[in-house]
């Protein structure tokens, strides 16, 4: 089943003489329990992709849909009630709350949906636990490894149990050992839960975890040779 | 609130820190209070607790019981007045007295009055005036710092005639001295010893204390000769220094009001450009632009709470341990009104705050926003 759907999307900043075209009527279908890698040098349109998917951003043109719905039907003012719902961020490491357990950055997405209840309570402990992380439920992010506060990440971005999964470079900040950890984590968690999932990168050697590469240069997609593994 | 009580057990030091200005700011509001309260009781509870709405004066004494000298007919005069309900003579006079067997001299506020009149204070010990015993007066409490006691004679200042302590009373006191209750009489004898100095009346007084209601006291005006009629509050407001003692305290309160909201809406604004990158991050996540700002209101409004209750403890605390000879007096009343006030320009304080995270754009979360 296809969860993500980008057909024809294209984004332009600025008007007239100023106008920059950071994507040009880019295609792209990600299905259910498919894991795919957006790989490109800067600029290349990478982090406006990941925007638009993410409802950050609304296209020029084009239709984006997500788990069957059009969100260029929604207001500007009703994104964020739609990625609380809809989708989960894996951001650089730096992106906990600082002042938040592990198990409350969980929980602070369930507050933020006004369902911090049992349920939400026995899920955040069940996806900390599955990520590894059973030790580190009270600990603070200063207290935590760069891997242990990724794999926290990689958690909140479940907690919602959202359609889409977005990482934008997970591994920037970690070395090569614990980067692989981390994507490997949530490569299995998009398998096991069944979730469509973008991951925008650098690295090329994580690759080989994706289920299928797709290279990004000035705007526009073309598919890589096959590297992953299959 | 989820957000604000974490962070505030996180960041103990810092949001203490700014929690400790808060209670001095709240504890320098209510000593100021307590202060202007206090001077305010000091220099006119004599006409404060005066039980009476309206003062009748000498026309051009520009409400000023000092100034004032009418004939003994004006409290009938007035009496007859439609719609007035009780008159009494006042006269008012300030003398030094000496208590025999003692070398201070004692700087007090002569009130005298009827004593069957409206016009008697509480009586707290001993009796109250009686015509039967006219050297006998009535102290107000703050004469016993002195060590004026029951029974005592008192020796008027230069000239010496005499009177003796038969009570006292409380919350007598004008222009910072303690009140001498005594009848009309004796207070004749020693405001105009000297020959004419109350002109051309016989039976003077200062003036009249008057119930009645607004249409009562317009009529008042209108109809008795030679009067000026004010209410019981312009009559303390008029109080010679009372309106500049109370002015000036009432503005630096005024400006720590505004302090206040600067040091909120400086300390908060930082915190809140500070934290940006958070906010966008939560943002992208899916808190809306309500609930981050519910999230700082409650937080301010939870310390200054906090501060505000501080203060006021430490306030209390004061008032305990302060010298009786201060004119210091608390009100819980004006404690909880101030309170309120903080409150409220702490919440104005937040607005910038508020403006900047409404600003914040989730996109900062993924790096370059363009």
């Amino acid at each position: 089943m296809d969860k993500l759907l980008l057909e024809n999307v294209s984004k332009v900043y600025g008007s007239g003489e100023n106008a920059v075209t950071a994507l040009d009527a880019v295609s792209l279908t990600v299905r259910e329990g498919e894991f795919v890698a957006v790989v490109g040098p800067s600029g290349s349109g990478k982090t406006t992709l990941l925007a638009l998917t993410g409802a950050l951003l609304l296209p020029t043109s084009g239709t984006i849909t997500l788990n069957g719905e059009d969100t260029k039907r929604l207001a500007p003012s009703a994104l964020a009630k739609f990625r609380l719902e809809h989708i989960g961020f894996v951001l650089q490491s730096s992106n906990l709350v600082p002042y938040l357990t592990a198990r409350d950055q969980l929980l602070l997405v369930a507050e933020l949906a006004g369902k911090r209840d049992k349920a939400a309570h026995a899920r955040a402990t069940h996806l900390l636990d599955a990520l590894g992380l059973s030790k580190r439920h009270h600990h603070y992010p200063e207290a935590l490894s760069g891997g242990e506060r990724q794999r926290v990440a990689i958690a909140r971005a479940l907690m919602n149990d959202p359609d889409v999964l977005l990482a934008d470079e997970p591994t920037a900040n970690l070395d090569s050992v614990r980067g692989r950890e981390a994507v490997q984590m949530l490569a299995a968690q998009v398998r096991t839960s069944h979730k469509a999932a973008i991951m925008v990168t650098h690295d090329e050697r994580m690759l080989d975890l994706c289920d299928r590469v797709v290279r990004i240069a000035d705007g526009r997609l073309s598919d890589a040779p096959m590297t992953a593994r299959h | 609130m989820f957000l604000a009580l974490r962070e505030l057990r996180h960041s103990r030091l810092r949001y203490g820190l700014i929690g400790a200005i808060l209670a001095l700011v709240a504890w320098l509001v209510f000593l100021l209070s307590g202060l202007a309260n206090g001077l305010a009781t000091d220099n006119g509870s004599a006409i404060q607790h005066l039980n009476a709405d309206y003062v009748v004066f000498q026309s051009g004494a520009r409400t000023l019981l000092h100034r004032s000298i009418l004939p003994m007919q004006t409290v009938q005069a007035v009496k007859q007045v439609s719609g007035v309900q009780d008159a009494a003579p006042l006269g008012q006079f300030t003398i030094t007295v000496q208590r025999v067997g003692s070398s201070e001299q004692i700087d007090a506020t002569v009130l005298a009055i009827d004593p069957t009149s409206f016009l008697a204070p509480p009586i707290i010990t001993g009796t109250g005036l009686d015509s039967a015993n006219q050297n006998g007066v009535v102290l107000d409490r703050t004469a016993q710092r002195h060590g004026v006691k029951l029974g005592d004679t008192l020796k008027v200042m230069p000239a010496g005639q005499e009177m003796t302590v038969v009570g006292f009373t409380e919350g007598q006191t004008y222009s910072h001295l303690p009140v001498i209750y005594m009848d009309i009489p004796l207070w004749q004898s020693l405001r105009f010893a000297a020959p004419g100095s109350a002109g051309a009346i016989t039976d003077p007084i200062s003036a009249v204390a008057v119930k009645m209601d607004s249409a009562a006291a317009a009529r008042v005006a209108a109809d008795v000769p030679g009067v000026e009629v004010a209410t019981k509050d312009s009559t303390l407001q008029n109080l010679p220094g009372y309106k500049e003692e109370t002015g000036s305290v009432n503005m630096i309160q005024a400006f720590l009001f505004i302090i206040a909201a600067f040091i909120m809406a400086a300390f908060f604004y930082v915190l809140t450009l500070q934290k940006s990158n958070q906010f966008g991050v939560l943002k992208a996540l899916g808190a809306s632009t309500r609930f981050l700002a519910r999230d700082l209101v409650g937080q301010v409004l939870l310390m200054t709470i906090v501060g505000v209750i501080v203060g006021a403890l430490l306030s209390y605390a004061v008032a305990a341990i302060i010298p009786a000879a201060v004119p210091f007096a608390l009100s819980t009343g004006l404690v909880v009104v101030y309170g309120g006030v903080l409150l409220l320009v702490a919440l104005a304080g937040t607005l910038l705050s508020l403006f900047q995270i409404a600003r914040v754009d989730a996109l900062v979360a993924i790096g370059r926003v363009d």
